[in-house]
């Protein structure tokens, strides 16, 4: 399945060459302008810069971090001790160490200096606050922004306290600050299309099926986290070198307010959003900063000076677009999937997937059958009611077992402990003779346990191919790879049709066929699907049993499958446990389990054996 | 031995305070699920209204106080949060920032940008010795206040209707909203009483400092969010817990760190959180958010 892509060429040219028109259009304003709007726009390319390292990680994570700025602050001040001359450090600077003072670095050196520092910084004060929850980040992000200060602000005979550093040599012409935005949008496009930023757009989209397919969500987080501070500190060095002073309050709160600002009214989501995000807002920011300083609007209409008009203005168009149009002036799409743009023919849509990969009776995955996973003594208990007691469940690869009984019975309960969800009071778990206790899903994934869950929990964002394409990616498998696997799951259950559209716009029982194509797709050794067929329609149903049939054989794992409808178990479970009350109160042949008065009782019911009478 | 009871009575103070920040914070999350940025600006607000009132006696300018915080919420409630109410916790929070910066910048327009001074009655300047311990009025003031406030919270969610409700609705908002608890009425009260709280500090700050400028509520709101985080989302009284471990770690570094490093005590006590939080990732009453929900 080689030169399936996940967009037309024509779409990605498109999506990387706008911004960059956007960019350059930028920059010859302000080339050809006086030197006040050299000095502007130079100043606006910088923050730009800074803005696409926001997204970089808000716009991929969804969560948001208010600390970036602190990240600015320090390659700004790493570029200026790099670069100040002799005379004004010993003045301003008398304790910095001198193999920095005396280091006298150009430019450039001095930026990627300043960058691999703040990259450093982020990676460290990441490795901490990536491991907290989602909600916990902003947070201790922010506070982490207030630490930087702190520290810059006191730090006299260091940072030159809360005075700050001048005479910092002015290097950054339009034309640099340019050429970096460039690369910036670039490097972080890059990553957005990369197998690691579709594994942290998984999380962003849903972070417990991300886990599911084996995507370690602190780690990916923790990457972009780096990254972004990279970029930040880029621009923040680029930016001291534009202005030649620099003081703690330089990258701030209203800095960081600021450029939240343009990157949720850009649509934080794409990169394109970030460029045009940081322009439009820019470019509003003067106008108002002109009326503050008292300057006349339109030549006629003089107003007085009026200090904090211009954060008003920005912090109205914030609140607007929080609640008018959050996925702001983009929609959170890159300028290649743009429909209007698409429409003037200047960019496609990619085509569905080519049919035909997956050979009928063709293995997608050959794998030497053996092996079973195996829970032995689970028990459990959710303050003190007991859910699960003393249940053990041995799946074979290659065989579908079902897994039965009455709403309560523990049967969800019993495949979150085997997937890693949830951990056990006690009890042990075993794949192929590895003891599995104590794993995290992602890692459980890894070893060769996928699963779906009682709703579909798609990536609504992303495109159903690369809804199963992460599945593999999350595996570790390259975007090629990735691709291939994808469309071959896909074709085996008859989804190509509507793999290009976004999952969240798919009918409930396309997405729930997508879940098991994304568990499919990390090639799992034992597959564990938690009632697939629920919402499904007839049609659905039966494709789904037909699907299910052959993929013991084409992908070599065992199926757990838990399901209420007995037309679906009995066809396709060559054994089917009953869990009545957190025990197993039955394990034999579908006929078997049928005819138990027990299992009839308990949960067949009298009108089960009326219908099957009838 | 004198020297220990004073810090630790000074510690305990600060400590109030802190947990009277959280408590603020922490209501308005667990009926709707908000950090509230702009709660620091309720504060300042509160304490401009003490700055601009300072002609009428004291007692009055403190109604007028209480009355301008109640207001803010309220308003800020109705045109800015009740229209992102579903949004996501980040989309939230992002909005409460912005309605932080325009209140923060409204002040800065409309006043000034630099600090200005309030008069304050003497007798809250004046201490009183019990034994030789010399305690600052204030301090009396602030640890009765929270201790009043505790309680009364304790009593309104625990023996009340509303109280009910709100833990109801914490529990699951849908489902509460759906056995007919008043979804509108519910958020604004706990915004009304939230917007007290932030009144009550804010006049604690100006009783204390002297002092009112625009962007006195910027760390007052991170010392509350920090501490709902330590404390654990949703947890009422862990979140007063994660104030009062905060301020009081803040007064006893004042006193106990070697002076070279006595600058840097805001740092110290952030970066304070981030310890817990890598030894407990969901705070010390643990909490529910970010937990898999499957």
């Amino acid at each position: 399945m080689s030169g399936e892509r996940f967009r037309t060429r024509q779409s990605a040219a498109a999506s990387l060459l706008i911004p960059l028109l956007l960019i350059a259009i930028t920059a010859l304003i302000g080339a050809n302008g006086t030197p006040s709007l050299q000095d502007t726009v130079t100043a606006i390319l910088c923050n730009l810069i800074i803005v696409i390292g926001l997204q970089v990680y808000v716009g991929n994570s969804g969560v948001y971090s208010f600390g970036q700025l602190g990240f600015a602050t320090a390659g700004a001040y790493a570029a200026a001790f790099l670069t100040l001359p002799a005379a004004f450090a010993l003045l301003q600077t008398p304790s910095l160490p001198h193999f920095i003072v005396d280091a006298h670095l150009g430019a450039l050196p001095s930026t990627l200096i300043a960058a691999a520092f703040s990259a450093l910084l982020a990676v460290v004060v990441g490795l901490p606050l990536m491991r907290t929850s989602t909600l916990a980040i902003p947070i201790s992000t922010f506070a982490f922004l207030i630490v930087v200060y702190d520290v810059v602000a006191n730090w006299d005979r260091v940072t030159g306290g809360s005075s700050g550093l001048v005479n910092i040599p002015t290097t950054t012409s339009v034309e640099s600050a340019a050429l970096w935005a460039g690369a910036a949008v670039v490097l972080a496009l890059a990553y957005k299309w990369s197998a690691s930023g579709y594994r942290l757009q998984a999380t962003r989209e849903d972070e417990v099926a991300a886990r599911s397919i084996g995507v370690g969500v602190m780690r990916e987080r923790l990457i972009a986290f780096g990254l972004s501070g990279a970029l930040c500190g880029i621009g923040g060095a680029l930016a001291v070198h534009q202005s030649g002073v620099l003081n703690p309050a330089t990258f701030y709160f209203g800095a960081t307010v600021t450029t939240m600002t343009m990157l949720v009214v850009g649509g934080a989501r794409s990169v394109f959003g970030a460029v045009i995000g940081a322009i439009a807002i820019a470019t509003v920011n003067e106008l108002l900063r002109s009326v503050e300083n008292g300057a006349s609007l339109f030549g006629a209409i003089s107003i007085g000076e009026a200090p904090g008009l211009a954060a008003i203005g920005l912090g109205l168009i914030l609140l607007a677009t929080m609640i008018a149009m959050p996925s702001g002036l983009s929609g959170g799409r890159e300028a290649g999937e743009l429909t209007w743009l698409q429409r003037l023919g200047l960019s496609a849509p990619a085509p569905p997937p080519a049919r035909g990969a997956a050979a009928a009776g063709e293995p997608a995955i050959d794998r030497p059958p053996g092996g079973a996973l195996r829970a032995e003594g689970i028990s459990l208990a959710f303050a003190g009611l007991r859910v699960l007691d003393d249940v053990d469940l041995g799946l074979e690869r290659g065989e579908v077992l079902g897994l039965i009984g009455p709403n309560g019975a523990g049967k969800t309960t019993l495949v979150n402990v085997l997937s890693g969800f949830q951990a056990p009071d006690s009890g042990t778990v075993s794949l192929d003779g590895a003891d599995l206790i104590g794993r995290s899903p992602a890692r459980l994934a890894h070893d060769g346990l996928g699963r779906t869950f009682q709703t579909a929990l798609p990536f609504p964002d992303l495109s159903g191919l690369e809804n199963v394409a992460v599945g593999a990616m999350g595996m570790g498998a390259g975007r090629r790879r990735a691709l291939a696997t994808a469309a071959d799951v896909l074709d085996r259950l008859d989804l190509l049709e509507q793999a290009r559209l976004p999952a969240g716009a798919l009918p409930a029982g396309s997405q729930r066929l997508l879940g098991i194509a994304r568990a499919l797709a990390i090639g799992p050794r034992y597959l564990l699907l938690d009632e697939p067929a629920a919402g499904l329609n007839e049609a659905e149903c039966s494709q789904l049993v037909t699907f299910l049939r052959n993929v013991p054989n084409d992908f070599g794992c065992g199926i757990l499958l838990i399901e209420h409808d007995m037309s679906i178990v009995m066809p396709l479970c060559s054994r089917v446990q009953v869990l009545d009350d957190g025990m197993t109160i039955r394990i034999g042949t579908p006929q078997e389990v049928q005819a138990d008065p027990a299992v009839v009782e308990s949960y067949l019911g009298s009108s089960f054996l009326a219908a099957v009478d009838a | 031995m004198t020297a220990l009871g004073q810090n630790l009575i000074d510690a305990l103070a600060l400590g109030s305070l802190y947990a009277l920040i959280a408590l603020g914070i922490t209501l308005v999350y667990t009926v709707m699920g908000m950090m509230n940025f702009a709660h620091g600006e309720f504060i300042m607000l509160a304490a401009y209204a003490l700055f601009v009132f300072a002609g009428l006696p004291f007692g009055v300018a403190v109604a007028c106080a209480l009355l301008t915080g109640i207001a803010i919420a309220l308003l800020a409630e109705r045109v800015a949060f009740r229209p992102v109410r579903n949004a996501d916790l980040s989309a939230q929070l992002v909005t409460s920032l912005a309605v932080a910066a325009i209140l923060q910048n409204v002040v800065t327009a409309t006043v000034a940008a630099r600090p200005q001074s309030v008069e304050t009655p003497a007798a809250i300047s004046a201490s009183t010795n019990i034994g030789a311990i010399s305690v600052p009025n204030l301090e009396f003031v602030t640890l009765g206040l929270t201790t009043i406030v505790l309680g009364g919270l304790g009593w309104l969610l625990y023996r009340t209707r509303t109280g009910l409700a709100m833990r109801a609705a914490a529990e699951n908002f849908e489902m509460a909203r759906l056995l007919g608890v008043r979804a509108d009425r519910l958020i604004a009260t706990a915004f009304a009483i939230s917007g007290a709280l932030a009144a009550a500090v804010g006049v604690l700050i100006v009783l204390q400092t002297g002092q009112v400028s625009p962007t006195m509520g910027l760390t007052p709101v991170l010392v509350g969010f920090v501490a709902v985080v330590i404390g654990g989302f949703g947890r009422m009284f862990g979140a007063a817990l994660g104030g009062l471990l905060l301020g009081a770690l803040s007064s006893l570094l004042a006193v106990y760190l070697p002076e070279g490093l006595v600058p840097f005590r805001d740092a110290i006590v952030f970066t304070f959180p981030v310890l817990i939080l890598i030894f407990r990732p969901h705070g010390l009453l643990g909490g529910e958010i970010g937990r898999a929900r499957v």
